[in-house]
Order: C-alpha cells, then structure tokens, then sequence
C-alpha cells in the first residue's frame, strides 16, 4: 500500500512517516501544497493524507483540483480548524475522512486502514482469502489459525494482494503500490518476494498469469 | 400612537395649544361681535330718535306734532317692539304723542328713573315693552323749536332687543361651528404633519427591523440632512462590528492552527513513553489540548453571538452536514433521517447551527444501531412580542443513556465511553451555543431507546 503524506510541519511530516511505515505502508511526502498536487496527480497512491493549512496552494484547493481532474484516490484531510463548517467543506470539496488536530497517531492508523479496506470494497478490519487471513489492525497474516513470520516488503506484497483478491494483479501496479517513489522500477525484486512468499504459504494461493500479473486463489487446499 | 413617543409628544402640545387658543378666540371675536352689533343697533335707535326730535319740535307755534317720516315702518304694526313717544315733562297733563305701535300704552321714561345722560345728551335703558318683550329705550329731552325758555319734551324711541340678541346668538351658532371646524381640522393637519415629519424615524425603525431580520446588513434609504449622521454612524457602527468578529474568528483560528499542529508532534513524540520526563509531557500536553480545544471553542462562540442580524437557512445547514456525516459513517451503516421544513429559519450564526447539528448528530452516528432521526419544527410565539422558536430534537436507536448519566454528561470534557472517539467536548459546546442564543439543550430518553437531545433556539 502506497501513502503519500502532503504535511507542512517538519516534525509532524516526519512523525506520519515514521508511524505509516512501521505500519507497513510505502511513504511519500511533500510538504506545500503544488509539490502535493503533483504528486496526488500523477502517482497511483491508495490514500492520501492531506494536511488543509499548507503554503503556496491550501489543501482544499488541491483536493479540488484532484477531484476534478477525476482522481478519485481515498483522501483523509488533517485539520486543526477542527469545527463543523470546516469538516463540512473538506468532505464537500471530496474528502474522504477527516482528522482533527490534535490527533494519536493509532486513530490516523486506523483511518487510513478503513479508507484502503474500503477504497477495495471490504467491509471487515479482516480478510480472508482462502487459508489465509490478513487482520490489517495488527498486521498479521496466519494461514489455518497459524501465524506466518514475514518480512516488511513481503507483508506489503501479500497484504495489497489481499485486498485485491479476486481480480488480477500487474506487476507494475505491484511496484507502483509498494515501494517509494524513489524506487529503481526496473528490478525484479517483485518476483524474487513471490518466490519467498510462495515457501511460507501453500505454494497454490498465488497464482501466476502469464503475460498478465499474480492472482490470489480461494480455492487453494486447506492444509 | 404610543404614550411615550416623539408622534405623542409633538401630537399633543400641538392640540393642547389648539384646544386653548381657539375658545379664547372664540371668546374675543363673540365679545367683539356682540359689542359691535349692540352699538350698531344703539346708533340706529339714536339716529332716529334725533331726526323725530328734529320733526317733532321743529315749530314751536304748532306744539310738538307728530313726526312726519316713520324712519322704520314697524311703527305702524302693533305691539311690534318699535316704538316711539313724545310726552311733555313740564305740564302734568299735556298730550302725549305715541307711534301707532304702542296704542295705548307707554314707555317708562329713563329720566323718571334717574338715569345719567351721555355725552350727546341721551339716556339709555333696558325695560319691558307692553307685551313684555326687552326693549332698548333711548330718551333725548329738548324743548320745542330748540329754544330754553319752551317747554320741555321728552323724546323717546325703543327698539326690540330680542332682535339683535337673535343676531348675536346666531352669530355664536355659526362662530362656534366654524371653530370647531378648524380645531378638527387643526388637529388632522397636527397628525399628518407629525406622521409625515416623524416618518424618516419610521423608516430607521423599518430598516433596522430589517438589519435585525437579516433581509439588509445596512441601514439603507435617503434621509433627511438632521438624522443622516445618524445613518452613518450606524453603518460604521455595524461593519466595524462585522469586521471585529471577523478578525477576532480568523485569529482565533489562526491561533487554533498555530496550536494544534505542535500539540499533535509533541503528543505523539511521547507517545508510549511511560516514565520520567516522556510521561509528564504527555501528561501536560494532553491538559493543553484540553484547554486550547476548550477556551477556543469558546472564544469563537463569544466572537459571534453578540452580532446583529444574521438568519440561516436550517435546510441550507442540515444537507452538507448530514451528507458529511453519512460519508464519515459511511462503514456504520446507519442512515440519518431529516425532518425538517422548507422554511425553517434561524435567528443567529450559520457556523453555529453547524457546530450544534454536527455534534448532535455526530454522536448520534457513533451511538446509533440503525437509524438516526433529525426533526425540525418551528413553533409559533407563545406569548405576544416572542419571538417564533426552532425546536430540533436529534434521536438514535442506540443505547441511551440513564437519568443519572443523563445528568451527568454535559459538563466539560465528560466522556461516558472512553471507547468512542472524540474529544467529549461536543455536548457541552452545544449546550453553552444554545445558551448563547437564550435556547436550550436537554437530553431525554427517545421512544426507540436510545438518547434523545431537544435543541430550543430562535427561529427568524
């Protein structure tokens, strides 16, 4: 799952980095609003969290803007004019969710948790997709009760898969949605995690499609 | 017209000068009339009494004749109230010459009765006339042919009295309408002339009706040059107002930003840290987000409700806020249900309207297991010079709570349920909002369980 952070505040930026990516999210951030913008617009991010008191472009002008160039990425606004006429415009301009300052970092967590389970249609904090069973609040993943160890990048891969369940997952999207902007694109890191996954789970569940992507199968044994 | 008013006051001295001066004129121009009409009628009786004298003794050697003009023929008509008598004074029987009209009777002589000449030598008097009428009687005394050594003649001539007194009482007839007439119009022409001098203040109370009703931020219309400093001043009065709460909420905003954002890295920079210095920071940090949530709050309550003039639309307020809240409720799944009039209209602050519906309707969504209701309804003035009032009530079928946690909740930063999110501060800013506008917030239990809150505010 790929976050962008738009934040103005250097330590609040660094905190919601910090926090998003021991959550397992890949993170980026900007901190005014055009670099913001920029980002929102051409990167494929599953949330956004945008902070509305921001320099050279506020936050509801961006989101405006986003909205109305059609990109309909899940956007949680932060905002310390926490009352009713400014949650009203935020949600107007197309926000998603809301969080007022001050805030604990777990109600972010947990906001930004429900807007990618429910950008992907899933009504639970849990997903299940065959044996296996992904509880996004703790971040664990066990196959037929048992808990599987996984490293950070692999728990992104399973857990985007997850939530995508059913449908067909490119590999670009896969790079796209995991890792930072930042990231060298043309490596074949996905596939060498899609191997070690592959040792931990009942090697059926991740099915390749080939020419296509992976696609995760309900219908893997039990055991 | 109201007892203690500017129309009152120049309405009456105005009629109380009317109601004085026209009797008293009355008076004067009766007094005058009657005197004039009296000495005109006095003139006429002397005028003929000197020409009958000159007649009658102007030959000596014929004795006193009887005159040989009438002057005023209703000497020929009995008893007809003019009349005229020539009677010797010297010889105890000598022939007394009467007009037709007296026949046999005679006038008194008001020089029998001691009355003192004028002047001209004429005695005046008032007596009864044979028929018992009111006469006018003047009386020359002259002797025949104007010579002293004649005998002495005393002339007399009556006229009725009752006639000129018709006349003068006629007069006060028609003096006494004709005044009355122009004390009523007086009177009308008082009033219209307060009305139309008085009717620019009207048009201030009008326009500031307006201002208050919120159909004008201004006081509008061309006044006269006396008051028009007024009109000015008070638009001054009324923007620079305006501009104040508008500077004093961007700052108080601004002041909420600059907090709040500090607040969040500092508390979640000691997030878990549960010794030493870590623990007591967080434990301080929390107190100041209290108090900033708290004070500035407040402060932006304080910043609008003494503003003049301000009317929301409760359907305008109640769409976004409930669309919002369905959106933020979204994996809930409860619906809000709306009740609420087309022409619902409150007296004060849109952003407050906001804040109360939000909260209530907020906390309702948390508490709620399907649905929560919204209802507005405006109820009439229960007393005259009320105003109409809004009474909103928020209901949900969650929980509820009990008459003692009911009690209870409310006072600042309470939270019955550490588990919900949410500062606790929603109620009790509704509750001190409602107060701000004299209203209301009282919690009740609803008829499908859960908390039931009535909302009582002015309605416009």
């Amino acid at each position: 799952m790929r976050v962008l952070v738009v934040e103005d505040d250097k330590d609040l930026n660094r905190q919601l980095v910090t926090a998003l990516s021991e959550a397992g999210y890949a993170v980026d951030t900007a901190s005014d609003g055009e670099e913001g913008y920029f980002l929102g617009d051409t990167e494929p991010y599953d949330v956004i969290i945008l902070d509305l008191g921001l320099p050279k472009m506020d936050g509801l002008s961006v989101l405006e803007q986003w909205r109305r160039s059609d990109r309909k990425t899940p956007v949680i606004i932060l905002t310390a004019r926490n009352r009713w006429s400014d949650v009203v415009a935020g949600m107007d301009a197309g926000a998603d969710g809301y969080l007022g300052k001050p805030f604990h970092m777990e109600e972010l967590l947990a906001r930004v948790r429900a807007q990618v389970r429910r950008a992907s249609g899933h009504a639970k904090s849990e997903i299940e997709c065959g044996p296996l069973r992904l509880d996004t609040k703790s971040a664990r993943v066990t196959c037929n009760g048992q808990q599987i160890k996984l490293t950070s990048h692999e728990y992104r891969l399973l857990a985007y898969m997850m939530h995508h369940n059913g449908r067909v997952v490119s590999r670009t999207e896969l790079v796209e949605h995991l890792y930072e902007q930042d990231f060298d694109r043309d490596s074949n890191t996905i596939e060498v995690f899609i191997g070690r996954l592959r040792k931990k789970i009942p090697i059926d569940v991740i099915q390749t499609v080939r020419g296509l992507g992976y696609r995760l199968s309900e219908e893997a044994e039990q055991g | 017209m109201r007892f203690n008013s500017l129309a009152f006051r120049l309405f009456i001295t105005a009629a109380a000068w009317t109601l004085l001066v026209l009797p008293l004129a009355g008076v004067v121009i009766f007094g005058l009339h009657r005197s004039d009409v009296l000495s005109t009628f006095d003139n006429r009786l002397q005028r003929i009494v000197n020409e009958i004298t000159v007649d009658s003794m102007g030959q000596p050697e014929k004795g006193a004749v009887v005159p040989n003009n009438t002057y005023e023929s209703l000497f020929e008509v009995t008893q007809s109230g003019w009349y005229w008598q020539i009677k010797p004074l010297d010889e105890a029987d000598g022939r007394m010459l009467v007009s037709p009209s007296l026949a046999t009777a005679a006038l008194p002589l008001p020089v029998a009765n001691g009355i003192v000449p004028d002047a001209s030598g004429a005695r005046w008097m008032t007596a009864r006339g044979p028929r018992g009428e009111p006469l006018r009687l003047v009386e020359v005394i002259d002797t025949l042919g104007h010579e002293p050594d004649q005998p002495r003649y005393s002339i007399v001539v009556a006229g009725p009295l009752d006639w000129s007194e018709r006349q003068i009482s006629e007069f006060r007839t028609r003096l006494t309408i004709a005044l009355a007439l122009a004390g009523i119009g007086l009177l009308a022409v008082t009033l219209f002339q307060v009305r139309f001098g008085l009717l620019p203040l009207r048009q201030i109370e009008l326009g500031l009706a307006n201002i208050r009703a919120g159909a004008a931020t201004r006081l509008e219309g061309e006044l006269p040059v006396e008051i028009e400093p007024l009109q000015t001043e008070l638009n001054a009065l009324i923007r620079s107002n305006q501009e104040i709460v508008d500077r004093a909420r961007t700052h108080v905003g601004n002041l909420a930003h600059a907090l709040k954002t500090p607040l969040t890295v500092v508390t979640n920079e000691v997030r878990g840290e549960k010794t030493g210095l870590g623990a007591k920071v967080a434990e301080q940090a929390q107190i100041m987000k209290d108090s900033v949530q708290h004070y500035l709050e407040r402060a932006q309550i304080a910043a609008r409700t003494g503003v003049i003039g301000r009317v929301t639309p409760v359907a305008a307020v109640v769409g976004p806020v409930v669309r919002t809240l369905e959106r933020i409720h979204e994996d809930r799944y409860v619906s809000i249900a709306v009740e609420c009039p087309a022409d619902a209209r409150f007296q004060g602050e849109r952003q407050d309207l906001e804040e109360m519906l939000g909260n209530l309707l907020d906390n309702a969504c948390k508490w709620a297991r399907h649905t929560v209701t919204l209802s507005v309804e405006v109820r009439p003035a229960t007393e005259r010079g009320r105003k109409r009032r809004l009474a909103i009530t928020v209901a949900d079928d969650g929980p509820g709570l009990t008459e003692e946690q009911r009690a209870r909740i409310g006072k600042r930063g309470l939270r019955l349920d550490e588990t919900k999110p949410g500062s606790g501060l929603g109620l009790s800013i509704v509750i001190e909002l409602a107060q701000s506008y004299q209203g209301s917030c009282a919690l009740a239990a609803s008829p499908k369980g859960g908390l039931a809150v009535h909302l009582d505010l002015p309605a416009a």
